[in-house]
């Protein structure tokens, strides 16, 4: 089991393993790169720094997205900011810091080596982004402005407006487009990834499909690197894009890349609640807004007075209360957690009881409202074109919801799959965050991985193997385009009587009232076998309207909920597996006498990691060793 | 649902980019006031599938008006009445009980139409390989704060940079100029330091790979700037005006 | 990059239209400025266009001027219309705007056919007038006049004779409003085409350039009104 889990970690000190490693790789001939062909799958900021880096070094990319174009891919959405340990506030950071602080937010469940690695490279994504003109916000004197985000000590988050992920994004595009524009890379869009094609033991290509023509394409190459973000659409409400999905992961998964820690999901507390049955998605407000906003409910059950009809003496300030040094600040998942808790006491607000107040007249009355509508303008505009609200003269209702999954693909120090030749950068892996991810380290690690670490350890894998020449014509890639027609056609021929979405929504339900903010053996068994059922029946009874030979968003989103169908009872066995609570993940029975998460440290120090089988999934453990840091429990109180 | 609302859709149906479209009315009775605008078309499409119809298709992601994918002309207008906000961020509120709405795709043959309110967005990338970026190779940045910008260029960068590409400046033109789209990057790149060294280079090509696309010209109507969801001012496009000028002249 | 070329890009195509147009309204605002004189009498109204005519070389030269002006202006025009319509083959069923702060107007909209309206009449106007009776190759003698021993063209007389008719008057008022048409876009138009503008001078510069072209017209329009009410 260890031979087939090895991380492949590089010994000595932690601090120079990075280096260690580069000194240590295999360097492809420049003259030869260009024979080699690299095939990326999505690009968000992992996909999109990964390809433009791959073709600056003169490999042949070919790129595939699902979106109409590779600018729209989900880590634009990413409001908050990106995290690097320059330490120009002169506030005391170090890389060891931003290290520790990520491992520790992780709450122990992720690698050492890994994440110092993240944070080494985290100084060199800002000088790459400020140099391909991101345009990030500034001091008076010109020089980069930080802010401290999601509890940090210190100011180390970067920030373009409320748009980092935009900028960062369209960074990486611009450099993808160049490449684009020279030939060097190959640009699909519109074409989504239906299946892995593995020849010899390694992955060799791909079967995609046109989205707009429904033709099926062979693509062969050296290597595959998945970069398709993360799977939080399996709750169907979450504030991930309306096309986000496991497909390709979880085709890849079936093809033999273990899965590992699925059930880590983040929650994220600052979300605008749901409004009513026909919602399709979720929208997030940054977590800055904890900085001046104070979260409460009324302190009796059942209050339905208005909320500035509720007196001082009569509101609950419970974060402050709980947790009087970190108070609003804690991080996301005690945030999200303790929201829950309100709301299942009979104590949420607005119209469906589901939503807490974040209110900010304090700080109004004590900044001023200039100061208020500086920080926070366009996020209060965006509150109040979604609920018709104005939070300037109301409090905001906020509710959790599911924002990021740290679980993905399992993969080694090299980013590199247990399926050799596929490897796996950003969300779609699990590899820095462990059980809960901090606030701006997401944008930080799909960079990271994109242009800084895999453009090393492909070209290792590349410059180590020998390749021999495809044609697309070999068995493999029949097998897999003729798998993946099967299933096309199948769910097409069904003709039942529901749709799509109504499955997708009754899968949300489900994930999100048994594998959501707290789970419990009984509720994980009764998902287990609610998701099981849901799935027999979506195979009999689904109905997708149109054709397959045209542009078909239905039958797009049918094969993806097919494979969310899949997820989400592997997810409910891996939260059943892990007897602890930590990080985004709590179970019920594992808490202090106040209702805090316990982690078991003995029993769970190690990624679980799935192996698919034709007859269920065999769990694999990596074990997670701690050479560096002291395992503490977290306190925020 | 309280505040339930009917409301009547005339709808641009197209099965695919050389077929014949036309208008298909259909009715959603229960529309709720909270509701989005893509929500209300999901519902919709709901309803068209359980009536053994095909669903109307439109481009759809990230639905907190950032991504871009999504983009109508509702009622004559590109993203629907509420300025700076893309449709995905319409909401029903603004409609009443029995209200009759008009939904056409973006209309230019830059956007060549895939299928009903689908259209094909890719002449907007073309227009951003030809010169819309930075050439700066990964790894050979020099430390982020060796250059300092001054925060009012770096801020008006940022208002450039804002843009979400999602062909509104161009539906809303009554040229279908792509102007807007094409100077906010050029006045972007321009704005930075970093950016100086390709500024005449990025202006021709850029300018020029817009008009191959099939745009018009600017007639300075400045439509696109009342339509942009993120209220990107025709500023841009004098910037552009100047910069491709400048690169010519010497 | 060839001059050509440059004209011919969307960028240069406005650059063209923009200082043309400039050229053109600083043109329109002289005549107009020189049709005034007629209100200090026909004299004056002749000694004005003799002393225009007697500039020989530099006249020709201003002549030529306005006419590759007015050519570029027109042809660069009616390119960039063609252009757009090329570039909406199918049109909206249902098109509104969005209001401020689009300068989208009726008179935006109409460039085109306004500007064509106001070329076919520069030269059926150059024919009645410049080329008329008593103009070049045309030397009636019932035209000519002499004032303080020079002899002259008497234009006024011309003048007088077709704002006599009423259809003419009212003509030329409705052509003179087209121009003021016109104008209201096209001379804020003209300077962001050049890139001259800003966002804090837009709507100054906006109302400047209408009210300017509402001042062009009505002079335009104030003699032949006063000359057909016989206030003059």
């Amino acid at each position: 089991m260890s031979t087939v889990l090895d991380p492949k970690i590089p010994a000595g000190p932690l601090k120079d393993k990075w280096d260690t490693y580069k000194n240590g790789i295999k360097l492809v001939n420049p003259a030869n790169k260009r024979k080699h062909t690299v095939l990326v799958v999505g690009t968000g900021l992992a996909g999109g720094s990964a390809a433009a880096t791959l073709a600056e070094l003169g490999y042949h990319v070919k790129s595939f997205c699902i979106q109409d174009s590779p600018r729209r891919a989900h880590s634009i959405a990413a409001q908050g900011g990106i995290n690097a340990a320059k330490n120009y506030p002169n506030d005391g950071d170090t890389v060891w810091r931003l290290f520790y602080d990520t491992i520790k937010g992780g709450d122990y469940r992720s690698r050492e080596a890994n994440v110092h690695r993240l944070a080494q490279v985290s100084n060199n994504i800002i000088d790459q982004c400020v140099a391909q003109g991101v345009p990030f916000a500034r001091e008076y004197g010109g020089l980069l402005d930080n802010r401290s985000f999601g509890g940090a000590q210190v100011s180390r988050t970067f920030y373009a407006r409320g748009q980092t992920g935009q900028q960062l994004l369209l960074g990486a595009y611009q450099a993808m487009s160049r490449q684009i524009g020279k030939g060097n890379i190959e640009m699909f869009a519109r074409q989504e990834m239906l299946d892995l094609v593995v020849v010899d033991g390694k992955a060799r290509g791909i079967i995609t499909r046109n989205l707009v023509t429904g033709e099926y394409e062979r693509h062969f190459a050296d290597a595959v690197l998945l970069c398709t973000g993360g799977y939080g659409n399996v709750y169907y409400l979450s504030t991930n894009a309306k096309n986000s999905n496991v497909a390709a992961a979880w085709r890849c998964h079936k093809r033999g890349a273990y899965f590992a820690n699925p059930c880590f999901t983040q929650i994220h507390p600052t979300c605008i609640p749901v409004s009513g049955d026909y919602q399709s998605k979720l929208t997030l407000m940054s977590e800055s807004l904890r900085n001046d906003g104070r979260v409460w409910v009324p302190k009796q059950v059942g209050d339905t007075r208005k909320p500035l009809d509720i007196p001082e003496d009569e509101r609950d300030y419970y974060l402050e209360r709980r947790y009087p040094s970190f108070g609003n600040l804690v991080p996301r998942d005690v945030a999200s957690r303790n929201a829950k808790l309100a709301t299942d006491e009979g104590r949420g607000v607005g119209e469906t009881k589901l939503a807490v107040y974040l209110d900010f007249a304090d700080s109004i009355k004590r900044l001023g409202r200039d100061v208020i509508e500086a920080r926070y303008g366009n996020l209060f505009e965006m509150y109040e074109r979604i609920t018709g609200d104005d939070p300037y003269k109301m409090p905001m209702r906020i509710f959790p919801a599911v924002h990021y999954t740290m679980g993905g693909l399992w993969v080694d120090y090299e980013l590199q799959s247990n399926v050799p030749g596929l490897f796996v950068l950003g969300e779609a892996n699990f590899s820095d965050h462990g059980a809960n991810r901090l606030g701006a380290s997401a944008l930080m690690q799909g960079l990271a991985d994109g242009y800084f670490v895999i453009p090393y350890t492909l070209g290792n894998y590349i410059a180590s193997n020998s390749f021999d020449k495809l044609t697309g014509l070999e068995a493999e890639f029949a097998e897999a385009e003729q798998s993946a027609k099967s299933r096309i056609e199948k769910v097409l021929s069904i003709k039942g009587t529901k749709t799509v979405t109504e499955y997708h929504r009754e899968l949300g339900r489900i994930m999100w009232d048994e594998v959501g903010m707290s789970r419990t053996t009984d509720g994980l068994k009764k998902a287990i076998n609610d998701i099981t059922a849901l799935r027999e029946d979506f195979w009999q009874n689904v109905l997708v309207p149109g054709e397959p030979t045209t542009f078909n968003k239905n039958l797009e989103f049918a094969l993806r909920v097919a494979d969310f169908l899949e997820l989400g009872e592997l997810m409910a066995r891996d939260a059943l597996e892990r007897e602890e609570s930590c990080g985004g993940h709590f179970r019920e029975e594992h808490q202090t006498p106040e209702g805090e998460a316990r982690r078991d440290d003995d029993g769970f120090t190690h990624v679980s990691a799935w192996e698919f089988g034709e007859n269920g999934h065999q769990l694999h453990k990596e074990k997670l060793d701690f050479d560096n840091v002291q395992l503490t429990t977290r306190s925020y109180k | 649902m309280a505040n339930s609302m009917n409301i009547t859709l005339k709808v641009w149906r197209q099965a695919g980019p050389k077929a014949k479209g036309g208008f298909e009315t259909y009715v959603v009775p229960e529309a709720n006031p909270h509701m989005s605008f893509l929500e209300l078309l999901d519902v919709l499409n709901e309803q068209l599938i359980k009536e053994g119809k095909e669903p109307v298709e439109f481009d759809h992601d990230c639905r907190e008006g950032i991504c871009g994918s999504c983009g109508v002309v509702i009622d004559g207008q590109a993203h629907g009445p509420q300025q700076r906000t893309a449709c995905c961020q319409l909401h029903m509120r603004h409609y009443k009980d029995g209200d009759s709405i008009v939904i056409e795709p973006w209309r230019a043959e830059g956007f060549p139409i895939i299928k009903d309110l689908v259209v094909d967005r890719t002449s907007f990338d073309r227009i951003i390989a030809a010169g819309g970026y930075i050439s700066a190779n990964t790894g050979a940045a020099q430390d982020a704060n060796s250059l300092p910008i001054a925060k009012a260029d770096a801020d008006l960068a940022m208002d450039f940079a804002a843009c979400i590409g999602c062909g509104a400046c161009v539906a809303a033109c009554p040229n279908a100029s792509a102007s807007l789209f094409t100077a906010a990057k050029i006045a972007q790149l321009s704005l930075l330091p970093q950016g100086d060294p390709e500024r005449k280079s990025r202006a021709i090509a850029m300018v020029d790979q817009m008009e191959q696309e099939g745009f018009g010209d600017c007639s300075n109507h400045t439509e696109c700037e009342a339509v942009c969801p993120k209220g990107i001012s025709v500023s841009a496009i004098t910037k552009m005006r100047r910069e491709y000028m400048k690169a010519v002249i010497g | 990059m060839s001059l050509s070329n440059v004209l011919r890009s969307p960028v240069g195509k406005k650059f063209v239209t923009g200082i043309t147009g400039l050229g053109l309204v600083i043109f329109v605002l002289m005549h107009m400025i020189g049709n005034l004189s007629m209100f200090s009498g026909d004299d004056a109204y002749n000694e004005y266009a003799h002393f225009l005519a007697s500039l020989g070389p530099l006249l020709y030269a201003v002549e030529a001027g306005l006419v590759l002006f007015f050519l570029f202006h027109a042809i660069t025009g009616v390119r960039i219309w063609i252009g757009k319509r090329k570039a909406r083959p199918q049109g909206y069923d249902m098109y509104r705007s969005a209001g401020s702060p689009s300068l989208q107007s009726s008179s935006s909209r109409s460039m085109a056919i306004t500007g064509i309206i106001l070329l076919v009449f520069t030269v059926f106007h150059l024919i009645s007038f410049k080329f008329g009776p008593g103009g070049p190759g045309n030397g009636d003698p019932a035209y000519m006049t002499v004032i303080d021993g020079v002899e002259m063209r008497n234009l006024a007389l011309l003048v007088r004779e077709k704002f006599a008719t009423t259809w003419y008057t009212l003509g030329y008022t409705a052509i003179m409003l087209l121009l003021v048409v016109h104008l209201r876009h096209g001379v804020w138009s003209a300077l962001q085409s050049l890139g001259a503008m800003r966002p804090s001078i837009t709507p100054a510069v906006y109302t400047i350039g209408g009210l300017l072209g509402l001042g062009i017209g009505l002079g335009f329009i104030a003699m032949p009104l006063a000359l057909y009410l016989g206030w003059i």
